[in-house]
């Protein structure tokens, strides 16, 4: 071997390592060069509105990272894309929807009121039906997803489940317009949760809503997250899922029941998702049966922004990429057509620059 | 042996889900479809629109309960046994289904139109499910599911039981023996020269057929030639070196828009003509390649699927957008795009632009052979193997993963252009995420790797929907169902693609070669 | 003074808080057959897939004939003339035994992708080579005829010989292997055995391997490294390696090793007496 051939080295490593920086550099140039314009030059929003917005992105946010959560343990777990997994919101969102307007068919009248509703005499009860049974259904049908489209395909190489997924993925979306029909439906709130009160806030001598729905939604999620944390932390379940996800064939020669325990995490998962479904109609209103694709894409960016397999990668990603996207296009001065771009952008920027996300993935690794 | 514990837990299983199946398609509409299928099966003249009368109805049910029992008859066991439990898996299923029947007669019964909800639930509907004999209606169910089933399974048993299996063995025998007969009697040099022949057949048919069939059958026979262009194109991304995009559809609107913006009189009529254009239109798409896949080569497997998804996504909002309305056309798309020339003359008669497609076939079938059974074929398929066994045996990934892209997104440009051309129309809509999942069902449904398998998968997705008019509706839902099936049971294709043969072997006895390129 | 072949100076390998390999240095001359062993965990695996490149070792540097190899990709190192084969067999399964072959070529042809499509005389010509070479492989490894089988479904040691063929093909000067001998019987072994030294005599290759099969390690090789916790513990002939102590010790434990002892002192007795 001559040294001739030594001299090639340069171009034998990493390529991306002079792209990298390219890239970066444009990225960066264009962001601060808008960020320049917006505030500097034009300088037109007082702090109401960013405040406002940040409180959307809050809320958002929110809602992405308990979807976020279901990606990453399925993806620690079974090193697969659930790409049905947005759909799982959509099945919360659905259920929901019709335990409300079932609430509010049903009458209930009394002296005072002869009109009213189930609903609003008991809006408790309702809201915490609604998320029980969206949570409820969105487990089972996480759970007979994965019996049906991946546990045939478990020891398949990687692009073969990923298929399965994206038909199921087709299938949710399909069953749900067939038989749900086209039409675009919107959450029938009780009045006591009444989309678009809330708080107001008097910032600079202009009002700043602070959504009722907005804030149960926050406050839920939190919740939510939290008893996630616990149960993973702390319970045997909990450690049987970090567990399979660190090695599945010695977890199964500790006598973890493998099968039981991925079982598990899809119903984990799917709780979530459906409850993030529910949050979404309460606070957005619209239900329709694509409801869950674009959420389910953004959470996955979340998930993998925060490090895939890491639980708190996932929470503090979608809160993160809830606020990007919220900030965003008013701070770039970009319309607001091209929101969903900025989630797709930080996406394709993470996996350029780090892919093992800013936590830091929690992954099996490859033998060699 | 199953214990009975088991068996009869599986018997409960198999009868719950056929039962839920059977409820399934009532709820999704399919019902009244499927008795406009079953109709026209018997070719019973259907007038379009109108439901097909109630018999229709029961074949189809009766069917499905055929079915219940054919696929439950047991596997262990006396003949006797086999059947009874196919009968009680089918009365199982009839019994569900008959406390189904409960709640619909009580809705059609009390006149609840629940439309609004479930959009399969009229009265008329439901009453049609029930056979129009309302509560006669369950009746019919369990009696069809029990006799139907019990059919079904003995049949099933009948033909499997010993004396079947020897008939079954001599009339296949007998009709070995009489094509060896055929064969060994054709004169020798057929096979030789049989090839080309077949070629020159081929060539004939699709020069004289496409001015013979009319109009539409030459929208529907491009329509599938360009999505098995672009499948072949997509075969070479994900088949040859494994790598999942899922954005395809971006490539396509680089073709189409390039072709579009250069030829139309809005917004820049700028005209440069067909052929120039699609030239373009390729450079375009491969430039796109290369922008998507330099940063983004070291990505594994499922994360590139996820952004090369949000990249076609970026594309098509960014068309969509008033960002860039002046230089797009926005949403609205671009129209009245001309057509290519020859020679002075106009070529684009829906005839003239499936000979062109028809010829870009040729091209892409011929450049996808050439590149498979080579040393960069080679190389691809052995990244889709073991990327890390691949780089440590000298292959360099970037250099051949970027290849692949490029290549796949050439003929999607391709096909992009071609298509712009003949729809004289593009929009930003005509590139979403559902094109490029369509072309990715194609290729996978079909056999990844495999021609035919390509061809077949076009046919099936865009040729026989055009066909059975009714299923439209269905057509995605049946798609993603078939994935997920596929996956499991044959997850090479319907027709498997195979490795070329390199030994010469003294012997041409065709059971000597299978074993060694058919996957065990 | 004969040519180094490979060099390692100090090289070290550490994967969060563990040390794999702890500074090692090793000297392995040119057509030589070096053995290194030690007991499971000892580090092996990991020292080999430093010198293949497949992990780039956190200090020291690996030598190929004087130049530096350490932190370089798989493939630029193949191409410098270094095959592998692996302990998991990972051949392409759905290739068939002849196009895996063709595929170990791969780093020494030279025809691109439009020389395949428009088949120019250039991709012709290299085309009937690299096939009559790949058969030569074929049928050097003893898998004549089943050249067009698919890899998955060869039997296991046909794979393995294959996986060899795959790595001869590239015409490397240094082949390393790893556990060549794992799971065959005797009589597979000693075929092996044979062709491992076959390689070494008829094609006048460097061969490093990693066993445990001592019965192959002391049958062929010329010089053994012995590594226990990532440490190189001893280095030198068979003999040798077979009477060090500190080698015994870390294979059976201080009991086991004073055992051994024992039996040793024993059989000396025996002998002259």
């Amino acid at each position: 071997m001559t040294t001739e051939e030594k001299s090639s080295p340069i171009k034998q490593r990493d390529l991306g390592k002079i792209i990298r920086p390219i890239f970066g550099a444009l990225v960066a140039a264009f962001v601060l060069w808008r960020l320049y314009i917006v505030f500097i030059i034009e300088a037109k929003y007082g702090p109401q509105v960013w405040v406002s917005l940040l409180i959307s992105g809050l809320i958002i946010g929110a809602v992405y990272s308990l979807i976020a959560i279901g990606y990453t343990l399925v993806y620690g777990i079974l090193l697969m894309i659930n790409f049905a997994h947005g759909e799982l919101m959509m099945v919360g969102t659905f259920a929901g929807y019709f335990i409300l307007e079932a609430a509010q068919a049903i009458k209930t009248p009394t002296a005072a009121n002869p009109d009213l509703v189930f609903a609003n005499a008991y809006p408790v009860l309702t809201i915490f039906l609604a998320f029980m049974v969206g949570m409820v259904v969105a487990a089972a049908v996480g759970y007979f997803l994965e019996k049906i489209a991946y546990r045939p395909l478990r020891g398949a190489p990687r692009l073969i489940p990923l298929i399965s997924a994206i038909g199921a993925s087709y299938v949710l979306q399909n069953i749900s317009l067939l038989l749900f029909s086209p039409q675009l439906r919107n959450y029938d709130n009780p009045d006591a949760l009444s989309r678009g009160d809330g708080w107001k806030l008097i910032i600079n001598e202009l009002p700043v809503n602070i959504p009722y729905t907005g804030v149960f939604t926050l406050v839920l999620s939190v919740v939510l997250m939290l008893v996630l944390l616990y149960i993973v932390k702390n319970t045997r379940l909990g450690k049987s899922m970090r567990a399979v996800a660190m090695d599945k064939n010695t977890a199964a020669l500790m006598g973890i029941n493998v099968n039981q325990t991925i079982s598990n995490t899809f119903i984990i998962s799917g709780l979530l998702a459906g409850a993030a479904g529910v949050m979404w109609g309460l606070h957005n209103a619209q239900v329709y049966n694509t409801v869950g694709f674009i959420p389910g894409i953004k959470a996955f960016t979340a998930a993998v922004f925060g490090g895939i397999g890491n639980i708190g990668g996932a929470m503090i990603g979608g809160m993160v990429i809830g606020m990007i996207e919220s900030i965003g296009p008013t701070a770039l001065g970009i319309s607001y057509q091209l929101k969903d771009v900025i989630a797709f952008a930080i996406l394709i920027s993470v996996l350029i620059f780090k892919p093992s996300g800013i936590l830091g993935e929690v992954l099996a690794e490859e033998k060699v | 042996m199953k214990n009975r514990q088991n068996q009869n837990r599986d018997m409960l299983q198999k009868g719950v889900v056929f039962a839920i199946i059977i409820i399934f398609i009532m709820a999704i509409g399919f019902h009244e479809i499927a008795a406009s299928l079953t109709s026209r099966i018997f070719n019973v003249d259907v007038r379009r629109g109108s439901i097909a009368e109630v018999r229709f109805m029961m074949v189809f049910f009766g069917l499905y309960a055929f079915l219940t029992g054919w696929s439950n008859s047991g596997e262990e066991g006396s003949p006797a046994k086999k059947i009874l439990h196919g009968l009680i898996v089918s009365v199982i299923a009839g019994l569900i289904v008959v406390l189904f029947d409960l709640i619909l007669l009580f809705l059609t019964r009390n006149e609840i139109d629940i439309r609004a909800y479930l959009t399969a639930f009229s009265i008329e509907s439901m009453n049609y499910f029930l056979f129009n004999k309302n509560q006669f209606g369950l009746l019919y169910h369990f009696g069809f599911f029990t006799v139907f089933g019990f059919a079904g399974c003995a049949l099933k048993v009948l033909l499997n039981s010993a004396s079947a299996q020897n008939i079954k063995e001599r009339i296949s025998n007998f009709f070995k023996n009489t094509l060896n007969k055929i064969n060994g009697a054709m004169p020798p040099f057929l096979p030789k020269y049989g090839k080309y022949i077949l070629l020159l057949l081929v060539i004939a048919a699709a020069i004289i057929l496409p001015r013979t069939w009319g109009s539409y059958i030459n929208f529907v026979v491009g329509l599938v030639g360009l999505y098995v262009i672009a499948g072949i194109g997509l075969n070479i991304i994900v088949g040859l070196s494994g790598q999942l995009v899922l954005g395809y559809a971006a490539f396509f609107a680089m073709g189409a828009y390039s072709v579009a913006l250069l030829n139309a009189p809005e917004p820049h009529n700028i005209m440069l003509g067909f052929w120039p254009s699609i030239i373009i239109a390729i450079f375009m798409a491969i430039l796109a390649g290369l922008l998507l896949g330099i940063p983004l080569m070291g990505l594994r497997g499922d994360y590139l699927a996820i952004v090369t998804l949000g990249f076609g996504e970026i594309i098509r909002i960014l068309l969509k957008s008033d960002l860039l309305v002046d230089l797009t056309g926005g949403p609205r798309g671009i129209n009245d795009i001309h057509g290519p020339t020859l020679f002075g003359r106009p070529f684009s008669s829906d005839i003239d632009f499936v000979y062109i497609i028809f010829a870009c076939i040729a091209l892409t079938i011929f450049v996808y052979n050439r590149l498979q059974n080579s040393r960069t074929g080679r190389a691809w398929l052995s990244i889709k193997e073991d990327a890390i066994a691949a780089q440590a045996t000298g292959v360099n990934l970037r250099r051949y993963k970027l290849l692949a892209l490029c290549i796949g997104a050439a003929f999607a440009g391709l096909v992009g252009g071609i298509s712009a051309a003949r729809n004289q129309f593009t929009g930003p809509n005509d590139h979403s995420l559902l094109v490029s999942m369509n072309v990715l069902s194609l290729v996978i449904v079909g056999g990844v790797n495999s021609i035919p398998g390509i061809i077949l998968g076009a046919f099936a997705l865009k040729g026989l929907p055009e066909i059975l008019r009714e299923v439209q509706t269905y057509r995605q839902l049946a798609f993603g169902i078939l994935l997920i099936v596929m996956m499991i049971m044959r997850p090479k294709g319907l027709w498997p693609a195979s490795r070329p043969e390199y030994e010469q072997y003294e012997d041409s006895n065709a059971s000597v070669k299978n074993p060694r390129r058919e996957k065990k | 003074m004969t040519d180094l072949i490979i060099e390692t100076n100090e090289v070290s390998k550490t994967f969060g808080g563990l040390t794999a390999v702890n500074s090692v240095d090793l000297e392995i001359e040119r057509g030589a057959i070096y053995a290194i062993i030690g007991p499971n965990g000892a580090g092996k695996t990991t020292l080999f897939n430093c010198i293949s490149g497949f992990y780039t070792p956190e200090e020291g540097e690996i030598l190929f004939h004087g130049n530096p190899i350490q932190g370089f990709t798989t493939d630029f190192i193949s191409s410098q003339g270094i095959s592998r084969t692996y302990q998991n067999i990972r051949l392409f399964h759905n290739l068939t035994a002849i196009e895996n072959i063709m595929v170990g070529q791969h780093a020494r042809l030279e025809t691109a992708w439009w020389d395949a499509v428009f088949s120019t005389s250039r991709f012709k010509k290299e085309n009937v080579k690299s096939k009559e070479d790949a058969f030569y492989w074929l049928d050097f490894v003893g898998l004549k005829g089943y050249g067009d089988y698919l890899a998955s479904n060869l039997p296991y040691g046909m794979q393995r010989r294959l996986e060899l063929a795959r790595a001869l093909a590239s015409n490397p000067e240094l082949i390393l292997l790893d556990e060549p001998t794992a799971g065959m019987n005797p009589q597979e072994t000693d075929e092996m055995m044979a062709f491992i030294r076959s390689i070494r005599e008829k094609l006048e290759k460097s061969i490093i391997l990693i066993e445990h099969d001592m019965r192959v390690v002391m049958g062929i090789s010329d010089k053994i490294s012995v590594l226990d916790y990532g440490r190189k513990i001893a280095e030198g002939s068979p003999k040798d390696i077979q009477a060090n102590e500190r080698v015994i010790e870390a294979y059976l434990g201080p009991g086991g090793a004073a055992l051994a002892k024992k039996y040793q002192d024993r059989k000396r007795k025996n002998i002259n007496a």
